[in-house]
């Protein structure tokens, strides 16, 4: 069981939070089985405004074939890094 | 040669009449003599650096006299607006251009809020001020007529208390057809960090800008007109509800700038650990600050003339009995990390009052937040003592403390006259040469954000070469910061015209990826687009050079390719860096702090990182050959007679 935490801009679609129970072992296979649960937000991911976090650990390469493991808490960061 | 040869020769050069549909004048003021001339940026100069940032390097370029010092009256304060700004959604910006008294390097700096589209409702382009005023000064442009006005009704007066009184005395409603530039105290008191005010919180921040017009004897300049329409050379209406669009879906304006604006930034560079703490000891800092906890403070949304996005936050801080600081506009992203973190404050009501506090009193909170962060680690060392400060405990996160020195900083009282020296202050006396080593700054200047650059090498890269001083608005390549991009190698290559390391804090071709931004944001300048808004800050398909030149030409009627409009971008830099060179700056000056050499980041999923000195020198040299510089960081011999003979001799 894998838990996503989606920020307010993709709630609309996704709600705060998703719980993935299909067994999924990195951040790619977590995002098709986000999308089969909600169709559509593979495709709102798909866009450079949103990273991803694994507990707490902010990612920003190989995202797609990061391990993920039973327990672990994602989220899903808006990140700018200029203003 | 004085100021009066030296404009008197450059007005010889300059036509009378506008060169192109659109174009306005160039004003000149003798603040001494209370005279004025008017003139228009001749076409050659506006085909190698457009306008905006662009022309003012042009006029500084031919008017500085480095044998002199930043606050004598005949080193000039330079104001200009883009080519595109007031027409076209979100190009409402303009620079103001000098030689920092903070720094000692080039002073420029952007702003947006009124003034700069409404200085071209007037008719004017660009304002270039010389001479001190007798008297303090104001000057009021009325429907494009100037006048030179009695100022002494305002001296004294903060920014909020001067925009209710201009209001009520020169008439006028503030966002429909009145603007203004203005000092406060800080700038009359030749505050080293105090900004000029062009709205009640834009403000040309930046190296001193305030203490620069201060010194002029000029506590404002006030425009009052009729917004209308300008006389353009085809439609360009059509191809502005284009651009219009395409920033409105644009992800980052729709998810992010305009639901909360730049607070957004605070969460990700916390989480990498690469948050500026307690001036860059540390690297990560409270999720008390991030963004969303600044909801409940933020009553609405605003923004400048004719933007669609309206990125600034509103606050009120909901006091049953407030005063003045307990409500405003802002933070923003600067300002929360620099009052917050680097600072050791973990409220969000007091960074909102800290924040509400400079605006009136006219501080960049950027180079402010810096000097005090500075003077706060040299105390917790013991390299300066209450003896020092007179009595005062400086304790992070202590803001109470903070708010008093705010004052006492505007004021130049006591230990706030130290902190109003800035980066200067070991220069003045008031610290030990120790102090140097704990100093974030490069080339004299204070970081503008708090992001430590320990990890993206990009960004250091930038902070380091920025032709102002440490500063991430000049080139950041901010989408070092994205995953998909840094993902997709293809497109990553394409965006910046080849390989760029995939690693966030690898050194192979960052090179590319900050002269990509350096070049698109100074075109962005030039013609007065937002740096929010410009394609490469924050996201990859926002507005660019396509849309630049489209609407440059259905505006002007001047044509520019692609690869043309990115060369006016180098120019700039190119002109920014002559005028460097005369003012000494060198190879050694585009460096970093000591501390990101050799002290690893101590936290983060990139715990451990830092900046190789061999590394980050063979990055430079790799910058330096594909920006067509020399050895020392200035344009190569070929290049660098283009541009004088574009612009003239100094």
């Amino acid at each position: 069981m894998v838990t996503v935490n989606f920020p307010a801009a993709l709630q609309p679609l996704s709600g705060a939070t998703l719980v993935v129970r299909e067994s999924v072992h990195t951040v790619g296979q977590l995002v098709k089985a986000l999308d089969r649960l909600v169709p559509g937000l593979a495709h709102e991911l798909d866009d450079p405004l949103y990273n991803f976090a694994v507990n707490d650990e902010l990612l920003l390469h190989n995202v797609d074939a990061r391990p993920v493991k039973d327990g672990d808490v994602i989220e899903i960061v808006p990140s700018m890094a200029g203003g | 040669m004085g100021i009066r040869e030296r404009v008197a020769r450059l007005l010889e050069e300059m036509p009378r009449a506008a060169q192109f549909p659109s174009q306005g004048a160039t004003l000149f003021v003798d603040l001494e003599r209370r005279e004025t001339v008017s003139a228009f940026t001749p076409l050659a100069v506006t085909r190698t650096v457009l306008a905006g940032r662009g022309a003012n390097m042009y006029y500084l370029h031919r008017l500085l006299d480095e044998s002199l010092t930043p606050l004598h009256p005949d080193i000039p304060l330079i104001f200009g607006s883009g080519l595109l700004t007031g027409l076209v959604p979100s190009a409402a910006r303009g620079n103001c251009t000098s030689w920092s008294p903070e720094s000692g390097v080039l002073l420029d700096s952007n702003a947006g809020d009124y003034f700069p589209s409404f200085l071209r409702m007037n008719g004017f382009d660009h304002i270039v001020l010389y001479g001190k005023a007798p008297a303090w000064t104001m000057i009021v442009i009325r429907e494009g007529v100037v006048t030179l006005e009695d100022a002494s009704p305002y001296v004294g007066m903060d920014n909020i208390e001067m925009r209710e009184a201009v209001a009520r005395e020169v008439g006028g409603t503030w966002t429909k057809n009145l603007a203004m530039v203005n000092i406060t105290r800080a700038g009359e008191n030749l505050v080293l960090t105090s900004g000029v005010m062009a709205g009640p919180k834009a403000v040309y921040a930046r190296g001193g800008p305030g203490a620069k017009m201060g010194s002029l004897g000029l506590k404002a300049i006030v425009t009052l007109a009729q917004t209308h329409e300008f006389p353009t050379a085809r439609p360009y209406k059509p191809y502005n509800r284009h651009i219009a669009q395409k920033l409105l879906a644009t992800s980052v304006v729709k998810n992010a700038l305009s639901k909360t604006g730049t607070p957004f930034l605070y969460k990700p560079s916390r989480m990498l650990g690469a948050m500026g703490t307690r001036n860059n000891q540390e690297t990560t800092w409270t999720e008390g600050l991030d963004a969303e906890h600044f909801d409940r403070y933020r009553p609405g949304m605003e923004g400048c003339f004719r933007c669609p996005v309206n990125c600034r936050p509103l606050n009120d801080l909901h006091k049953s009995t407030p005063d003045k600081y307990d409500k405003g506009d802002g933070p923003e992203y600067v300002t929360l990390g620099k009052f917050g973190p680097n600072l050791g404050i973990d409220s969000v009501e007091a960074v909102i009052r800290l924040n509400n506090i400079c605006n009136d009193l006219g501080l960049d909170t950027a180079s402010t937040g810096s000097a005090l962060g500075w003077a706060f680690e040299l105390f917790q060392r013991g390299l300066i003592t209450t003896k020092e400060t007179g009595g005062i405990a400086l304790q992070w996160g202590d803001a109470a403390t903070i708010e008093t020195l705010l004052f006492m900083t505007a004021a130049r009282e006591g230990f706030g006259a130290v902190l109003a020296d800035s980066t200067k202050a070991v220069e003045k006396g008031h610290y030990p040469r120790e102090a140097l080593r704990y100093l974030i700054a490069v080339k004299g200047l204070g970081q503008s954000d708090p992001h430590d650059a320990r990890i993206l090498k990009a960004f250091a890269l930038g902070l380091a070469v920025a032709t102002r001083g440490m500063d991430h608005l000049r080139n950041r390549a901010t989408l070092e910061i994205n995953a998909r991009i840094n993902d997709n190698a293809a497109f990553k290559s394409e965006l910046y015209g080849g390989v760029v390391s995939a690693e966030p804090n690898g050194y192979a071709g960052k090179e590319r990826a900050v002269r990509a931004c350096e070049d698109i944001y100074a075109v962005g300048d030039s013609v007065g687009m937002c740096r929010f808004t410009t394609k490469l800050f924050n996201s990859p398909t926002l507005p660019g050079l396509e849309e630049f030149r489209t609407q440059i030409a259905n505006v002007t009627g001047l044509e520019f390719s692609d690869a043309e409009l990115r060369q006016c971008g180098l120019n700039v830099m190119g002109v920014e860096r002559l005028i460097n060179h005369r003012l000494g700056v060198r190879r050694q000056d585009d460096t970093l702090p000591d501390r990101w050499f050799d002290e690893p980041n101590p936290s983060g999923p990139y715990q451990g990182e830092k900046i190789d000195r061999q590394e980050f020198d063979d990055l430079l040299s790799r910058f330096y050959a594909i920006s067509r510089l020399t050895s020392e960081g200035v344009p190569e011999e070929a290049w660098r007679k283009q541009l004088v003979g574009a612009l003239g001799q100094t």
